[in-house]
């Protein structure tokens, strides 16, 4: 009856991936606000043209980017699948 | 010149939407949902392009020109926005396939067992969409008026280019909105990175240089959180929580969610969400435009004409003129398209046929879809260019409105002891507390968006609730929930 994000019938290492995937982007998201988005917000140093924050945003746009890429070729991969039932067209 | 590539460039999005519908079968399921066969590319453009809207076009440089980096929210939320989809998206669209679902809200109202939560679901879309719908409308007339430099009227742009998205949408459905879609992000692309690039280049020498030029003169332009609507320094709150609710209506937007039923297959549907950065990152040269304007062209009202000004001093030639044009109308044209088909799909679906004919055929549906897209057309129309109410307000509610569906849709998909008084006391909650916020400015605390508390509230009584009542048949519940 407890909420569950993952099915039951996942493998535990499966499973442990998985919740590491969304506590992952959790944090992204945490890092663009406050409190931790403070700690970035600066204007220089300029960093490939850009101001730090802009730079430093990229780097969390293009860090999710990879990670889930990653997550993605992986279950391409194995086989495996955050869902059981996915089909596999 | 300018106005015959802008034409030629509507032409071709109107053969392209036109030809696009003539495969599909004649029921909702392919009006609304594509036959469920749409593949990568499609389905990879038709997310992006529908959220970059006349308000990442226009409203995106435009924020940049005169609020500075509070302009990254919008590069912020599409971080992580459309995650959710890659963990509930393949479960979403499995259950689509099962029980026929073309719409948010069926899944929803399946799922509680629940005709007002149906209903409830269909008049949070049309308030939401309405006031957004309109100002892509306004974003279309005004790009015409500015580049014909007054010769066409607003009225007339906006009903020249919404009259070809009209006639491909009322024809082609959701294929139209597909494939003009697809045609139209590409576009965007090619022309977000060459302005990006090279208006910085042209007024200050460079990307770098422009922005040392602004690190020297105005730094608090960027850094977060940036400046507010009235020029001081915005505040954290204000702008976190704008990520916050952004993020948490992202992935939910009734027009946006319903493309999860047009995927080809489970797998399709997960690389169109790990691709999607790819789009995202277009957002960074769109916001280079609008910085490049500060220092050169200071004090251009409203801040969303930034764009259109900086091309028309520059003497460039009448065919990058057009395509700009062409651009501008295309982002605003590939949200609306969406926004049109699904509010109409919607009415129909979700709630006339749920409330008052639940026996209506397949082609009397997709007729009635037909219709509505055409009034609802006309209403958006209306308010586009007649009335004089300001949407602004409606649109800030809007927002607020749809994070409130975020929680539901988790409840439906993960807590198997969540229960159909529960959710509907909680989404009533959500949206009164935004409503009251939004209408009480006493109320406001550090600039925290209303839709916050709002999900906050809805959340508090939708668990307290389901508690209190009796769980739901656990036989039908497993149907959806992850065991």
């Amino acid at each position: 009856m407890r909420p569950r994000l993952f099915s039951s019938r996942l493998t535990p290492t499966h499973r442990r991936i998985y919740r590491s995937v969304v506590v992952f982007f959790v944090l992204i998201f945490l890092a663009m606000i406050w409190p931790v988005a403070t700690l970035f917000s600066h204007a220089r140093p300029l960093i490939l043209g850009m101001p730090f924050f802009l730079f430093y945003l990229a780097v969390l746009l293009v860090g999710s980017f990879l990670v889930l890429l990653s997550l993605y070729l992986w279950e391409d991969r194995t086989g495996a699948s955050s869902d059981p039932e996915e089909d596999s067209l | 010149m300018v106005l015959a590539v802008t034409l030629g460039y509507l032409g071709i999005s109107l053969g392209v939407g036109l030809w696009s519908g003539r495969k599909t079968s004649k029921g909702p399921e392919g009006y609304v949902a594509g036959d469920r066969a749409l593949g990568f590319l499609v389905l990879y453009f038709i997310l992006g392009a529908s959220i970059f809207s006349a308000f990442a076009f226009l409203g995106g440089p435009g924020w940049a020109y005169s609020r500075g980096a509070a302009a990254f929210y919008i590069l912020s939320y599409g971080t992580v926005g459309l995650v959710p989809w890659y963990f509930f998206g393949p479960r979403v669209a499995r259950l689509g396939r099962k029980f026929g679902f073309v719409t948010q809200a069926e899944l929803l109202s399946h799922r509680f067992q629940s005709k007002g939560l149906s209903a409830a679901l269909a008049v949070i879309s049309l308030i939401a969409f309405l006031p957004y719908l309109t100002l892509q409308m306004q974003g279309a007339g005004y790009v015409f008026n500015v580049v014909t430099e007054g010769r066409i009227p607003n009225w007339a742009g906006a009903a020249i280019a919404y009259g070809v998205v009209l006639i491909y949408v009322f024809r082609s459905g959701v294929m139209g909105v597909a494939w003009t879609n697809t045609l139209q992000g590409m576009f965007m692309m090619v022309l977000a990175w060459s302005l990006g690039l090279y208006l910085p280049w042209k007024l200050y020498g460079g990307v770098g240089a422009m922005f040392e030029r602004l690190a020297e003169t105005v730094p608090e332009m960027l850094r977060a959180p940036g400046l507010g609507a009235d020029g001081a320094i915005w505040t954290w709150g204000g702008y976190s929580s704008a990520i916050v609710i952004s993020v948490l209506g992202f992935s939910i937007w009734p027009h946006y969610f319903m493309k999860i039923f047009t995927a080809r297959s489970e797998r399709t549907l997960k690389r169109t969400v790990v691709f999607y950065p790819t789009f995202q990152i277009f957002l960074i040269p769109i916001l280079f435009i609008g910085f490049a304007g500060i220092l050169s062209y200071p004090g251009v009202e409203p801040s969303d004409a930034i764009l259109p000004t900086i091309l028309m001093s520059l003497d460039l030639p009448a065919v990058v003129i057009g395509l700009f044009c062409a651009g501008a109308l295309a982002a605003s044209m590939s949200t609306g398209d969406a926004l049109v088909h699904a509010a109409g799909s919607i009415l129909v679906r979700d709630f006339y046929r749920v409330l008052f004919r639940p026996d209506m055929t397949a082609s009397q549906q997709t007729r009635l879809i037909r219709i509505l897209v055409v009034v609802i057309s006309g209403v958006a129309y209306y308010f586009a260019v007649m009335s004089k109410i300001s949407l602004v307000a409606l649109l800030l509610l809007s927002y607020g409105f749809v994070a409130q569906i975020f929680p539901v849709l988790l409840a439906a998909l993960y807590w198997s002891r969540s229960t159909r008084p529960g959710v509907l006391a909680g989404l009533a909650a959500g949206c009164l507390v935004t409503t009251a916020w939004n209408l009480m400015p006493q109320l406001q605390w550090q600039e925290i968006h209303p839709g916050v508390w709002g999900v906050a509230a809805n959340v508090l009584v939708m668990v307290v609730v389901s508690l209190a009542t009796p769980p739901m048949d656990s036989e039908h519940v497993a149907q959806f929930v992850v065991d």
